[in-house]
């Protein structure tokens, strides 16, 4: 590995790296930080620094979500059931579904593997703009045409398809771990080849699951864009209804949440970090 | 084992519920693709350019330019921004620390791009932090509009970008052995030196991967713009969004996004194309 350490006279080379280095890093890292000093402020306006520190934006997003007023669909409470339902709907299915593919396509010789993950990459590269457009036009012609209102699959397909490639991704790296000489071992001790993998490799796949399935919950949680295009007034997840809220003006109520949200996010993350570590990286 | 025949037809059965999964997704393209070439703005009917034709309007175009431009700018700051944070991140040896920065990089990735922009309007706004910080120092007397404009949207584009950049190059950067650098510097070269001799030309296919991912990502970008670009930051994506509401021209919409994808496949294909002329040379030396 190059280190710029170990020469004499770094000179200007090390401050100019050294310094856009900690430019980037600040950049990626400042606004959930700002966010979360911010959260703990005592005042009711956004200035920097905050004048005083207390917890009384927390105690109001937990009204907000939970409270009585939180009544109905426009709430905040249904908001985020329907942020969970929709997020448990899609890492359930795309697991579901990822860990038979992942058995074929590494017990398969070679050719439609390759084949396979470039085709379950696709939803990555393309436009999450155009996939909005071009879910909202099929579901649109689809009620159009036969009267069905898909509810929360309206959210969950879209969904699945975002995590799809992640999962198999998660699963892919998890079933290559395993092999097919414990598959072989099983069924000569007597095992149909179901039970030699629902009871040998799955288990083994454990971790990766887990971290499979931690990771689509994570997506779709947090997904934005897609769900700016599908959702409807029945139907919409939290940061569509934080979206709403904020459109005319910022208020410490949804910074508390926007922070409740990050620590869920970073501990799921770290959850996953650490069911994966050492083997190999999520992306 | 089970013979070669039925374990074929096992595997595919296997695969079956995932490619129907995958279905809606290859289904909706399908659906796009054919919605740009109808007749029609509403429903799919008959055969026609127009709606493609129609995209060669003023205010179209004048989005297509925006955000080539912006694309560009966001991709040229994140590789200059990106070199550095991947040489920090290679040349850091202790686990712990390695994984505090590698965190670090990852947020803008994981999080939720609506609460990042919340960050942004705090730091970014007129009554945010730089502007704070700028008035209490005297170097201004009024606010300076940072947010709800190109600025604001360029800033939050190179911010959620910049982990697809640093990645690729750390990669390339992993792939460099140290003997070179030492053996360049035996020989008297400066740092800056053997930066610009050994370690960029070296890097060279990082550096194009991330800079294709970069702005194919950026290209297509919609919250960002949307969010911190107030009414103001036409982007391709805002505007193909703009098209399905209020104007309901949902085949202009489909063209529109049809153009955008096309956009990013080629950039896409001419990196590609670049990075393996790029390594038949080296490889040729």
């Amino acid at each position: 590995m190059p280190s710029t350490t170990s020469h004499a006279g770094r000179g200007s080379f090390g401050w100019v790296m050294g310094t856009l280095a900690g430019l980037g890093l600040l950049i990626a890292a400042l606004p959930v930080v700002i966010i979360l000093i911010m959260s703990f402020s005592g005042g009711t306006n956004l200035d920097f620094p905050p004048q005083s520190l207390s917890l009384r934006w927390y105690g109001a997003a937990v009204d907000v979500l939970f409270g009585e007023k939180s009544e109905g669909t426009m709430s905040a409470f249904s908001a985020m059931t329907s942020s969970l339902i929709v997020g448990l709907i899609t890492m359930l299915a795309s697991v579901c579904v990822c860990v038979p593919l992942s058995y074929a396509l590494v017990r398969s010789q070679g050719r439609w593997r390759h084949l396979a993950e470039l085709l379950f990459t696709l939803p990555i590269v393309f436009p999450l703009v155009v996939l909005g457009v071009a879910y909202l036009l099929m579901t649109e012609a689809l009620s159009r045409e036969t009267g069905v209102d898909l509810g929360l699959l309206r959210l969950a397909i879209p969904h699945i398809t975002l995590a799809l490639p992640f999962v198999l991704r998660n699963c892919l790296s998890a079933m290559s771990g395993v092999g097919v000489d414990l598959e072989e071992a099983a069924m000569s001790l007597g095992a149909s080849p179901l039970r030699a993998i629902l009871h040998v490799v799955v288990p083994l796949m454990k971790p990766g699951i887990m971290a499979g399935l931690i990771f689509a919950f994570i997506i779709s949680f947090n997904e934005f864009t897609v769900t700016f295009f599908m959702y409807t007034i029945d139907v919409r997840t939290l940061p569509i209804w934080m979206y709403s809220r904020t459109v005319s003006s910022l208020d410490p109520t949804t910074l508390a949440i926007s922070t409740l949200i990050i620590a869920l996010d970073v501990a799921l993350i770290a959850w996953v970090d650490k069911l994966v570590a050492g083997k190999g990286s999520l992306f | 084992m089970t013979s070669l025949h039925t374990g074929r037809l096992r595997l595919a059965l296997l695969a079956l519920p995932a490619v129907v999964l995958l279905l809606p997704f290859l289904l909706a393209v399908l659906f796009v693709l054919r919605f740009s070439f109808s007749g029609d703005t509403q429903v799919i009917e008959g055969f026609s350019l127009e709606r493609y034709l129609g995209l060669l309007d003023p205010f179209f175009l004048r989005s297509v330019v925006l955000t080539l431009k912006l694309a560009a700018l966001s991709t040229v700051i994140c590789l200059v921004l990106a070199v550095p944070v991947a040489m920090l991140m290679a040349s850091i040896t202790q686990p712990i620390w390695r994984r505090v920065v590698t965190s670090l990089i990852l947020l803008p990735m994981i999080l939720n791009l609506l609460i990042q922009s919340y960050g942004w309007i705090m730091v970014l706004g007129p009554n945010g932090i730089i502007n704070g910080v700028l008035l209490k120092l005297g170097l201004l007397d009024r606010p300076v509009q940072l947010l709800f404009n190109e600025i604001g949207v360029l800033v939050g584009l190179v911010q959620t970008a910049l982990p697809l950049a640093v990645f690729p190059i750390l990669g390339s950067m992993r792939a460099i052995s140290t003997q070179y650098l030492e053996a360049s510097a035996s020989l008297g070269a400066k740092p800056w030196r053997s930066f610009r001799d050994i370690t960029l030309p070296l890097l060279k296919p990082g550096l194009i991967g991330a800079a294709s991912i970069v702005f194919a990502f950026n290209a297509s970008a919609f919250a960002v713009p949307l969010l911190l670009g107030g009414r103001r930051v036409q982007t391709m994506g805002v505007a193909i969004r703009d098209m399905i509401s209020p104007m309901f021209d949902w085949a202009g919409a489909a063209a529109a996004g049809v153009t955008l994808i096309a956009i990013t496949l080629a950039t896409l294909m001419a990196a590609t194309w670049l990075s393996t002329r790029t390594t038949q040379w080296q490889g040729a030396r």
